[in-house]
């Protein structure tokens, strides 16, 4: 089930939440209660999409609940909790590739070798990224010591199928939620903000990044020649905003849904578009996947702290390994390896220089390295993306600027200049300059703030509504 | 408390209780099984068994009926449309906001051209093939739709496939004699609406610029309009692009039908034995779908006989919908014209011409926009 759509917001929320807040109390029971109840409605978010593969996210949790478990029973040496922790790694990452990078590697060895095996056609497990490096974050605490054991399964099944992070994360850890999730307290003030927090991923997602993504889709169905460089950078952007958006705007809800819960994810974009440096980019986008890798992988094989060859090498099988995890394609490791190589120069050759120039000039030089990535991540066709880049380049052929691109703006104009205003740090500008002025201004705002909710919430429903609205052109059948 | 705090709570608490409204609305209110301005029928509550949740149809089906039955469904399309139009947008749901009041569908890149071709010209061969006294005169007419013949209405800068490149292919792939219309309509632009506002249709104006390039073809003398006798059914057609636009408040068309004194017509609808003596079913005047008055909408095979017809000639018009208001001008010329809706007729209309001697033309019309997706090209065989 997504988070933007009519049974979801209609049926399963409500439901979900009605159910949850009538759980009168905060005794122990009311707390199992709670999680009874969050559990259930996790199961069923996922089972709606994927009810077959549900019993694949039951078997990944409790591997790593039982490989704890035993970690902790029968671990007095290093060496034998090691053994558990090797296993439960393996058998974690051997479902992860086996679903999802096994007809990559097919095709891969195909083309390589000449053979010609037969792709498994496995259709994808929804989240099945997001749920393997959690409970993986979480065999890895408990073997560093950092988390306690989980003696119930039932509560470790609940922190990994969590709905509202359960698909599109953040990447939450065990470490962040194992106290909420035997105790909590449900503030009002956190309810309300948490709806308001939800209400701004889902206008997010569906006014904005849906929108600019309608552009998007249309660019890149233009033929090559047919669009012209202006065109092709204005597509190359819109689908920069339209990631940006629909990826935080998951997070936006995931959060906000969070609070209502009374759990506290972690914030997981900061205004990445707005970063000054590619290094500054990581600490801003998909900040759960990044600190993820930075944990278990960068710093264990040693960071930057064994010398310059050790430091490449940990830098290549880092981005290697961020950019294959967005997809087993060879151009999502090709954007990886984008962003380890800029990231090695920015810290050995121009990152000093870099700071020396006007800011004006390194936010520029910072986006224009975002949105040529983003395009080498969209097409994962390599002739495609070649294609794609000539455009960009003026080299295939095409003008610079052409009567479609006047369309495209004329269209899409409003919604894209709305898109790039709030993809900079806008709205807590605004807030910080209200918090300075009177009490009546911040009145006004609130004002302002409720009406621009409520026309909002009809814009998105339109919206939603629209999207099986089909009237058939023809007769009925 | 401070008064800031307070709205905070009052926004959220509406925002949670428009959502809670609009749950309670839709399990209240009466679910209908058809939707009269989207022309189809909404999706039933899905059936229940282990095998439809395990394929997961049980949840998709459940999915689209809640959007379907969704509580003022109409409404919201009208809100999402008028978003769309401040917002600065000239198409919608793939219809341009055109001037002078028109909707105009977009041409989507064909796909299925090739495969087209390919049915069109084998259905040709096979009907040359077959052994009879007479010659088979057969003729294919692809009809522009608006988006070429009004491109000048279309928005500024918007970009448009050309209709009749895959018009010219086919007629060329095919190799069946072709009757391009284009002519006529270009130069009867002047003399009235070609399409309507709000349909994808085009008007009886339009199909009477394609009769006379009918007629220029096949050397046959076209009635003149003022010679046939003019009603004026409805002014208030809404039709398909009015609904997919969702531009509500637009004014409705106005539909004009035409009938010529001299003849004397029956006209039968094989497939539910109908007879009447009027190529019109005015019944749908007071229905949405107001272009079905036109050959009563849907038959698989209608017989059409003029008594009075200056000719002997028999016509097989295999078609679109574009045809059913081109066929009131050509009965004049047919003692017969049997109507084919290949979706529906499933033997072939090649077997039907070997059992009907008589039969001297064949008449194969379409129009751009929906031949690509035209599901009954498969029934031309």
């Amino acid at each position: 089930m997504v988070f933007s759509s009519i049974p979801f917001l209609f049926f399963f929320l409500p439901a979900c939440f009605l159910l949850y807040y009538a759980v009168p109390g905060a005794s122990r029971a009311a707390h199992i209660w709670k999680n009874s109840i969050l559990l259930f409605f996790s199961l069923l978010f996922y089972a709606w999409g994927e009810p077959v593969y549900l019993l694949l996210m039951l078997f990944a949790t409790l591997v790593d609940y039982s490989s704890g478990r035993l970690m902790t029973r029968f671990g007095d040496t290093r060496k034998k909790r090691r053994f558990f922790l090797v296993c439960a790694l393996t058998i974690n990452l051997s479902m992860l590739a086996f679903f999802k990078y096994a007809d990559f590697l097919i095709g891969t060895a195909n083309a390589l070798l000449g053979i010609s095996v037969r792709p498994l056609g496995l259709g994808l497990p929804v989240g099945i990224s997001f749920f393997t490096f959690q409970t993986m974050s979480y065999s890895m605490d408990l073997y560093r010591h950092k988390v306690p054991e989980e003696k119930n399964y039932l509560n470790y099944l609940t922190y990994v199928s969590m709905f509202p992070q359960l698909v599109a994360g953040p990447i939450v850890r065990y470490e962040t939620v194992n106290g909420e999730l035997h105790d909590r307290k449900i503030k009002k003030e956190e309810i309300q903000d948490g709806i308001l927090r939800f209400m701004q991923g889902l206008f997010k997602k569906v006014l904005i990044a849906n929108q600019i993504g309608a552009l998007w889709e249309e660019i890149r169905l233009l033929e090559t020649g047919q669009a012209s460089v202006a065109t092709a950078w204005l597509g190359a952007v819109a689908f920069t905003l339209q990631l940006y958006f629909d990826f935080s705007a998951y997070s936006d809800m995931a959060i906000g849904m969070g609070w209502m819960l009374g759990f506290h994810f972690p914030e997981n974009f900061k205004y990445p578009l707005y970063a000054q440096s590619v290094t500054d980019f990581w600490h801003r986008w998909h900040i759960s996947l990044s600190t993820w890798f930075k944990d278990y992988i960068y710093i264990p094989l040693g960071g930057n702290r064994a010398g310059v060859a050790r430091h490449l090498r940990n830098m290549f099988i880092v981005w290697f390994l961020t950019g294959l995890w967005h997809g087993a394609a060879w151009n999502f490791v090709l954007w990886g390896l984008y962003y380890g190589v800029l990231l090695t120069l920015e810290k050995y050759v121009w990152g000093k220089a870099l700071k020396t120039l006007p800011k004006i000039v390194r936010h520029l030089y910072a986006l224009l390295i975002v949105v040529v990535g983003f395009v080498v991540f969209v097409f994962d066709d390599m002739a495609a993306l070649g294609a794609y880049m000539k455009s960009m380049a003026g080299c295939a052929g095409n003008p610079w600027w052409g009567e479609e691109f006047l369309w495209y703006l004329g269209n899409y104009g409003l919604v894209l200049a709305v898109g790039t205003v709030l993809a900079f740090p806008v709205y807590p500008w605004v807030k910080e300059r209200l918090a300075a002025w009177g009490e009546k201004a911040r009145l006004t705002a609130g004002c302002i703030a409720l009406a621009g909710y409520v026309a909002l919430f009809l814009a998105a429903t339109a919206f939603l509504v629209n999207d099986t609205y089909n009237p058939f052109l023809y007769f009925r059948f | 408390m401070k008064a800031e705090v307070r709205i905070r709570r009052l926004t959220a608490a509406m925002l949670s209780g428009m959502v809670l409204c609009l749950t309670v609305l839709f399990m209240i209110t009466e679910k209908k099984d058809f939707s009269e301005n989207e022309n189809r029928y909404l999706a039933e509550l899905p059936k229940v068994g282990l095998r439809q949740i395990q394929e997961g149809t049980y949840m998709d089906g459940l999915t689209d009926y809640v959007s379907d039955h969704f509580p003022f469904r109409d409404f919201w399309i009208g809100i999402k449309s008028k978003a769309e139009m401040l917002s600065g947008k000239k198409k919608i749901n793939g219809i341009f906001l055109a001037e002078d009041g028109y909707l105009i569908e977009e041409y989507k890149k064909p796909e299925n051209t090739e495969r087209i071709t390919e049915t069109l010209k084998r259905f040709a061969q096979t009907v040359e093939a077959q052994e009879r006294d007479n010659e088979i005169e057969m003729c294919l007419m692809l009809v522009p739709t608006a988006v070429t013949v009004y491109r000048e209405k279309l928005p500024e800068h918007a970009a448009v496939n050309n209709q009749m490149e895959t018009a010219a292919d086919i007629y060329e792939g095919t190799g069946i004699r072709p009757i391009d219309c284009s002519g006529y309509l270009e130069s009867g632009k002047g003399e009235g609406s070609l399409y309507y506002k709000t349909d994808h249709h085009w008007t009886t104006l339009g199909a009477y610029m394609g009769y006379r390039a009918f007629c220029g073809e096949m050397g046959f003398t076209p009635t003149a309009l003022e010679d046939m006798e003019a009603q004026t059914v409805t002014e208030d057609f809404r039709g398909t692009l009015y609904s997919k636009a969702g531009d509500y408040g637009r004014k409705g068309d106005k539909i004009i039908i035409y009938e010529n004194p001299a003849d004397r017509l029956t006209v039968e609808y094989k497939d539910t034995e109908e007879t009447t003596d009027s190529l019109y079913n005015l019944e749908y005047v007071d229905k949405k779908d107001k272009y079905s008055l036109f050959l009563n909408n849907l038959h698989p095979l209608t017989e059409i006989t003029n008594d009075t017809a200056e000719t002997d000639r028999e016509l097989v018009l295999i078609k679109d919908s574009y045809a059913n208001s081109m066929v009131p001008f050509l009965v004049r010329h047919y003692k017969k014209i049997y109507v084919f809706d290949t979706r529906y007729y499933k033997d072939g209309p090649s077997a039907f011409l070997a059992e009907h001697a008589g039969v001297t033309d064949v008449l194969l019309l379409y129009n751009m926009n929906t031949l690509d997706g035209d599901s009954g090209i498969r029934g031309v065989y």
